[in-house]
C-alpha cells in the first residue's frame, strides 16, 4: 500500500512539475514578442509570423491625450509609409496601472513589456537609473538637436539618449481677463512679472471681485514648487544626482513664496485635482499656473469663451529666475526585447521626428504641444483662439518653450516631492521655520535613497 | 484486516482529493512566501536584484517614515478597533431583541456598506468631506461653523474621517458575526436569569458576553489582521496626506514598490514587519482570550 501512495504522489509531483515548465514557456514566449497576454498568444502562430506584419504593442494612459496622439501617428504612418507591413495597436491602461506592470516587468527580466512606453519626465530616471539595459538608446537614429535641450536631458543616462520627446509641460499664467479687467488690470499688467507682484494684484482682484485669485491642491504644492524652482534653473538635485535641499536657495525662496501666498489668502486650496479643475471651470478663481495640457481643462467650460488668456509664468527674486517653467510631460520609450528595432525606429523616426503635419494635427486636436522644434513654424501654431479673446496661445507657449531652464530631474522625484510637501506641509502651519523644513526634508530623504 | 485496508483507503483518497488545494497552496502561497522571504534580504543593483545582507533591515530602522506609518496604523488599530467592535455587539444585541419591528430591514441596512466596493465608498467619503462637501454644507447651514473645514487637509479631522469611513464600512460585517452568536445562545438560560431576577446589564455582561467571547476574539482577530494591512481607505480618501499623518504600513510598502524608485527587496522587508505584528497581536489576543 506504501508503494501505490508513493505512487500517487510521483504523479503529483510530475503534474506539478509540469505545471511550472508550463508557466516559465509561456512566459518566455510572451516576453520575446513583447507584447503578453492575448496578442502573445496569437503570435507565437508560426504561421502568423511568415505573414511578416509586424506588430508595435504601445502602452499610453490618456485617451483622450497620448493615446490619441499614438493612434493619429499610426495613421500618419500609414501614409507616409503605405508599404510597410506594420500593425500599431496603442494598449490605454491608467498611468498607475502602467507603471505597476512596467515595474514588474522589468524586475522579472524584462518580460512582458510593450515595444513603447509613455513615461513621465519625472519618473524615467529612475526607470534608466536601475534597468538601463531594458531601455533601447535612439542616439545613433535620432537628431536630438531638432528637439526642445531640456526634454533631451531629461532622456540621457551615461551618455546615451533614450526615447522620443512627446509633449511640453511649460507652463504659463493662465488668468480670467474679465475679473482682472474689474479689477483694473491689462493684459500688460501680467506679462513677465514676479510673484511678490502677482501677490500684490491676487489682493486687489480680491478685493474688487471677491474671487481668489489663484488655485493650487492644497494637500500637495508640488507642482507650483517644482514650476518655481525649474523657473531658476534649480532641482532636488544638482546634475550628478546629490541632494540639494538645505543649500538650495531657489527651493527656500519657493516654499517662503508659498506661504507668503498662503498668508495673503489669495490661493483657493482645493483638496485634488479635480476638484481644482472644477474650481477653474465654476469661475471662483481668477488663474491658475499650470502647463499648456491645461488648456484642455479650461476649454470643458464652452461659456467661459473669451473670458480667459494666457501670460508667461511668474518668476521668483532669484537672479537666475526666468518667465518661463515646465511641469509634467513625458516621451515615448522603446523597450529592448531583443526584438529587431528597425520598423519601430522608422515609424518614431518618420512621424515624431520629421512629420510637421502630424505635430499641427495633434495641437489642433489634442492641444498637445509637441518639443520638435521645427513643428513650431507649422501653421497650427499661428490660430488664433476665440476661446482666448483672439491670443495666438499656442505660439505663446512655444515661444516660452526654449527659455524654459534644463535641469536634471534624478531618479528620486516621487520622494522628494512626498519629503518637501511634507515638511512644506508643517511650515505653512507654523509649526517650523523655512530652513527646519528644508533640514527635515532633507534628512527623511537621505534616509530614503541609498 | 478489512479495517486496516478501509483506512488506507481512506488516506489514499483523502491525499487524491486534497492534493488540489495542496497544489495550489504550494503554488500561489508557500513558494511566494519563500520566495519573498529570500527577496527580503536583496537589494536591487543595475537591473538584478542581488544579495544585500542586513542593508534592508539597516534601513528599516533607520527609516523614520515606516516607523510613522507604524504609528498610524497603530493610532487606527487603537481607537477605531474597539469602537467598531462595541458598535457592532451593540447593534447586534438590539437587533435580536425579538420584539422589535422591521428587524430585517435593520439588519439588512447595516449590513450593506459591507457589499459596497473599498474605493466606491471612499470616494464617496472623500466626496462627502470635501470643502464643498455635504458635511461642510450642512455644518455651515446650521451655522455650527462659519467657515468650511478642509477636512482632508487637517491633521486631526484627515484621521477622524478614515475612523469614520472604516466604522461605517465595517460595523455591519463584525455585527452579522455577533447576531449569529447571539442566536446560538439557548433562550432558556435567558429565561433562567430572568427568573433570578437578573437586571439587563447583568445578563449582557454574565451571559451574553461570555458566552460570545470565541466570536469576539475571532472578530479581534480579524479586525487587527485588517487594520494592519489598511490601504483602500487611506490610499482613496487622503492619499495618505496631510504630510503623512494618515500614511499606512500598507501604502508606505506600495509607495516604496510602485510609486518611487523601484525596490521591492526593502517593500517585501517591510511587508514581513507586518506579518510578524499580526502574528504578535493574535498570540497575545489568544492568551488574553483563553485566561
Amino acid at each position: 500500500m506504501k508503494k501505490r501512495l508513493g505512487l500517487l504522489l510521483a504523479t503529483g509531483m510530475l503534474s506539478f512539475s509540469m505545471i511550472l515548465a508550463g508557466c516559465g514557456n509561456s512566459s518566455k514566449e510572451s516576453g520575446a514578442n513583447g507584447a503578453g497576454g492575448a496578442s502573445g498568444a496569437a503570435e507565437t502562430n508560426d504561421e502568423a509570423a511568415t505573414e511578416e506584419t509586424q506588430k508595435i504593442t504601445v502602452w499610453a494612459w490618456d485617451d483622450n491625450f497620448n493615446v490619441a496622439v499614438m493612434k493619429t501617428a499610426a495613421e500618419y504612418y500609414k501614409k507616409l509609409n503605405p508599404d510597410a507591413n506594420v500593425e500599431i495597436e496603442v494598449i490605454s491602461n491608467s498611468k498607475e496601472d502602467i507603471y505597476k506592470k512596467l515595474q514588474t516587468g522589468l524586475a522579472s527580466g524584462g518580460k512582458s513589456l510593450p515595444d513603447i512606453c509613455l513615461i513621465e519626465d519625472y519618473s524615467i530616471y529612475q526607470y534608466l537609473n536601475s534597468y538601463s539595459k531594458y531601455f533601447y538608446p535612439l542616439n545613433d537614429d535620432v537628431d536630438y538637436s531638432q528637439f526642445s535641450p531640456y526634454k533631451v536631458e531629461v532622456m540621457t543616462y551615461n551618455d546615451k539618449a533614450y526615447g522620443i520627446p512627446f509633449d511640453a509641460g511649460v507652463t504659463g499664467l493662465f488668468y480670467r481677463a474679465d475679473y482682472l479687467e474689474q479689477a483694473g488690470f491689462t493684459a500688460a499688467d501680467l506679462e513677465d512679472i514676479t510673484w511678490d507682484r502677482f501677490i500684490e494684484i491676487g489682493k486687489q482682484v480680491e478685493e474688487q471681485t471677491g474671487v481668489k485669485m489663484t488655485v493650487a491642491n492644497g494637500t500637495n504644492y508640488s507642482s507650483l514648487f517644482r514650476t518655481m524652482m525649474q523657473s531658476a534653473g534649480a532641482w532636488y538635485c544638482d546634475s550628478n544626482g546629490e541632494l540639494t535641499i538645505t543649500n538650495n536657495e531657489v527651493l527656500k525662496e519657493s516654499l517662503e513664496t508659498i506661504k507668503k501666498m498662503r498668508d495673503a489668502g489669495i490661493i483657493l486650496e482645493c483638496a485634488d485635482d479635480s476638484t481644482l479643475a472644477g474650481a477653474i471651470n465654476d469661475g471662483t478663481t481668477a488663474s491658475v499656473i499650470n502647463a499648456a495640457w491645461r488648456v484642455s481643462t479650461i476649454k470643458a467650460e464652452p461659456e467661459q469663451s473669451g473670458k480667459w488668456a494666457v501670460a508667461s509664468t511668474p518668476r521668483l527674486n532669484n537672479a537666475n529666475s526666468v518667465n518661463a517653467s515646465n511641469t509634467g510631460g513625458s516621451s515615448w520609450y522603446v523597450l529592448d526585447n531583443g526584438q529587431d528595432k528597425g520598423a519601430i525606429v522608422d515609424f518614431l523616426k518618420a512621424v515624431y521626428a520629421g512629420d510637421i503635419d502630424f505635430y499641427s494635427d495633434i495641437l489642433v486636436n489634442q492641444g498637445a504641444v509637441g518639443t520638435y522644434l521645427p513643428a513650431q513654424e507649422g501653421k497650427a501654431y499661428q490660430t488664433e483662439d476665440e476661446f482666448f479673446g483672439g491670443q495666438k496661445v499656442f505660439a505663446e507657449f512655444a515661444s516660452w518653450l526654449p527659455e524654459v531652464p534644463s535641469v536634471m530631474y534624478g531618479k528620486n522625484v516621487p520622494e522628494s516631492n512626498t519629503a518637501v510637501n511634507t515638511a512644506l506641509f508643517s511650515y505653512l502651519q507654523g509649526d517650523i521655520t523655512v530652513e527646519e523644513a528644508l533640514t527635515q526634508a532633507e534628512d527623511q530623504l537621505k534616509n530614503q535613497i541609498q | 484486516m478489512k479495517k486496516t485496508q478501509n483506512t488506507v483507503n481512506y488516506n489514499k483518497y483523502g491525499w487524491f482529493f486534497i492534493s488540489f488545494a495542496m497544489l495550489a497552496f504550494i503554488l500561489f502561497t508557500l513558494y511566494p512566501m519563500i520566495e519573498s522571504l529570500s527577496l527580503s534580504f536583496k537589494v536591487l543593483r543595475d537591473g538584478e536584484y542581488v544579495f544585500g545582507g542586513l542593508t534592508n533591515i539597516k534601513r528599516l530602522l533607520g527609516d523614520k517614515i515606516f516607523h510613522k506609518t507604524i504609528g498610524n496604523t497603530f493610532l487606527f488599530l487603537a481607537v477605531q478597533a474597539p469602537l467598531m467592535l462595541m458598535l457592532a455587539l451593540v447593534y447586534a444585541t438590539i437587533l435580536n431583541a425579538p420584539k422589535l419591528r422591521f428587524r430585517t430591514f435593520y439588519r439588512t441596512a447595516i449590513f450593506v456598506p459591507c457589499v459596497t466596493s473599498l474605493v466606491a465608498y471612499s470616494v464617496l467619503f472623500k466626496l462627502m468631506f470635501a470643502n464643498d462637501g455635504i458635511i461642510n454644507y450642512l455644518l455651515v447651514n446650521l451655522h455650527l461653523i462659519e467657515a468650511p473645514i478642509f477636512f482632508l487637509n487637517d491633521p486631526f479631522w484627515a484621521r477622524v474621517v478614515i475612523i469614520l469611513a472604516m466604522t461605517w464600512r465595517w460595523t455591519g460585517y463584525n455585527m452579522m458575526f455577533y447576531l449569529a452568536a447571539l442566536q446560538n445562545i439557548p433562550a432558556e438560560t435567558y429565561e433562567a436569569a430572568r427568573v433570578d431576577g437578573a437586571n439587563a446589564v447583568q445578563t449582557l455582561f454574565k451571559i451574553t458576553i461570555p458566552q460570545l467571547k470565541p466570536i469576539i476574539l475571532l472578530t479581534t482577530i480579524m479586525t487587527t489582521n485588517g487594520t494592519l494591512q489598511l490601504f483602500d481607505e487611506p490610499m482613496n480618501i487622503t492619499g495618505g496626506g496631510p504630510a503623512e499623518m494618515t500614511t499606512t504600513m500598507s501604502q508606505y510598502i506600495y509607495n516604496n514598490a510602485f510609486v518611487y524608485a523601484p525596490n521591492f527587496g526593502y517593500s517585501v522587508s517591510m511587508s514581513y514587519v507586518i506579518v510578524t505584528l499580526v502574528a504578535l497581536l493574535a498570540f497575545v489576543q489568544f492568551k488574553v482570550g483563553k485566561d
